[in-house]
């Protein structure tokens, strides 16, 4: 019977910590949201930067080039999650396609998934060669979407 | 057994050199083709956005003067250009008149294809010609009222333009020669970068330096070699970089219509014509001239406390 009522308001508890924390999630101010999505974002460019600059010979960090990939692997696994419904009002580039347009934004945020999965793939291998070809691939995905989904300079 | 096998190879090792020098997978076939993809003239003459037919009508372009639709360029007899004579399309680039003598909107850039050479020209117009024919009727320009009579158009001429083919300067190199080429009149930068004024002609005073009221609302940026505002900062081998592969030296990419112009121009130039167009854009007198709306960060505000 005790331990029956202790389970009960432990999982009450638990119960009303999901819905604090459910809360405090959707209460996330957007212009925090855009500020992330903007920070992730640079942190995106700036693997895309060192990565370039190693494959292009202009430093010698080839050490580096997987832990690059690696990142930019992660960063690009779930690109739609940084741009949740609600934050597209404030300091954006982010174009009202993004929302408007979502299955398509979604399979193109997919295709950059798969090519930093492939590059990543590829600077793992240590071959260079193979390495810019999927770097340059990766390139053309994220040039691709900001084509249609972001507002050049506000 | 030996030749069929040992074709593939040669194929193969033509292709390769063949995309090296274009720099990317589509091949130029010859000069005219080539001139046709660096002056990106599908950019306002195709729609493809909406995958409209090739060279027959091109997207909406918002400009503060008014909303204009690139026509249709295709050898259609009556909706394109087919009843066209070699001498017509050089007259409407070099002087943005008509075959029947009315003045073109500068929206069509005639101010800087001007500049392009008569070998240049014919060899436009002879891809031109072998280009499909599409029968799609034009769609007028929107255009405010005031702006309507195009007898206007010929003192906007009178004020800013100046026909007439580039001619190289001999105390630059080949180069630079080049470069200077491709910018001012091929590639046609300035018709984006340098900001207008009231009468929408170009204010040579901030030649490339950039502007807030770019087409379609869009922000334009300051290229001149300013550290401050332009690409000052920016070393050539990154210029060249950038036109290849759209990326920036702080890893960001280029988007919207700069985007379409790399895919559609400046990645399938050769490399050295990238590397003139890099050459030319660092030799400009730098122009202070800030395009971005600086952030507003007001003092005690969130970022600062946290809260």
């Amino acid at each position: 019977m005790i331990r029956q009522a202790v389970l009960k308001t432990l999982a009450r508890g638990a119960f009303a910590l999901l819905l604090v924390t459910a809360a405090a999630y959707a209460e996330s101010d957007p212009e925090d949201i855009i500020k992330y999505r903007q920070n992730v974002m640079k942190a995106n460019g700036a693997h895309m930067a060192a990565t370039g600059a190693i494959l292009q010979g202009k430093v010698d960090y080839k050490k580096e080039l997987a832990d690059h990939a690696k990142a930019l692997q992660a960063i690009n696994r779930d690109i739609p999650a940084l741009f949740p419904k609600g934050s597209d009002f404030g300091d954006t580039k982010a174009l009202d396609a993004v929302w408007s347009k979502r299955a398509d934004f979604e399979k193109r945020a997919k295709a950059s998934q798969v090519k930093a999965d492939a590059f990543a793939k590829a600077a793992g291998s240590g071959d260079m060669k193979l390495a810019s070809a999927k770097f340059k691939e990766l390139s053309d995905s994220c040039k691709a979407c900001h084509k249609d989904y972001r507002k050049e300079e506000k | 057994m030996r030749i069929p096998r040992l074709i593939p190879a040669v194929c193969a090792v033509l292709a390769t050199g063949f995309v090296a020098a274009a720099g990317a997978a589509e091949v130029a076939h010859d000069r005219g083709d080539y001139l046709f993809r660096a002056a990106g003239c599908g950019g306002c003459h195709t729609d493809e956005k909406n995958h409209g037919p090739a060279l027959a009508g091109g997207p909406a372009i918002k400009t503060p003067r008014g909303t204009f639709y690139g026509p249709n360029i295709t050898p259609e007899p009556a909706l394109g250009l087919g009843r066209w004579r070699e001498a017509d399309f050089i007259r409407a680039m070099r002087e943005g008149v008509s075959p029947e003598g009315a003045h073109y909107y500068p929206s069509f850039p005639y101010a800087s294809y001007t500049r392009l050479t008569d070998d240049d020209l014919r060899a436009l117009w002879a891809y031109l010609r072998r280009q499909p024919p599409v029968a799609q009727p034009n769609r007028p320009h929107d255009v405010p009222w005031y702006l309507r009579p195009r007898s206007l158009l010929g003192t906007w001429k009178a004020l800013y333009f100046t026909p007439g083919a580039w001619q190289p300067r001999p105390d630059k190199d080949e180069t630079w020669n080049r470069g200077a080429y491709l910018v001012e009149a091929v590639t046609h930068c300035g018709e984006c970068h340098t900001p207008r004024d009231a009468l929408g002609g170009p204010r040579r005073a901030l030649h490339l330096a950039g502007t807030r009221d770019g087409p379609d609302d869009s922000v334009v940026p300051n290229i001149t070699p300013d550290r401050k505002t332009g690409i000052g900062r920016w070393r050539k081998s990154e210029i060249v970089e950038y036109l290849a592969t759209g990326m920036t030296p702080e890893g960001d990419f280029a988007g919207e219509r700069m985007a379409e112009i790399i895919d559609r121009s400046t990645s399938r130039l050769t490399p050295d014509d990238r590397e003139a167009i890099a050459t030319y854009l660092l030799s400009l007198p730098p122009v202070e001239h800030a395009t971005r709306k600086e952030k507003q960060k007001p003092v005690g505000g969130r970022d600062e406390f946290g809260f």
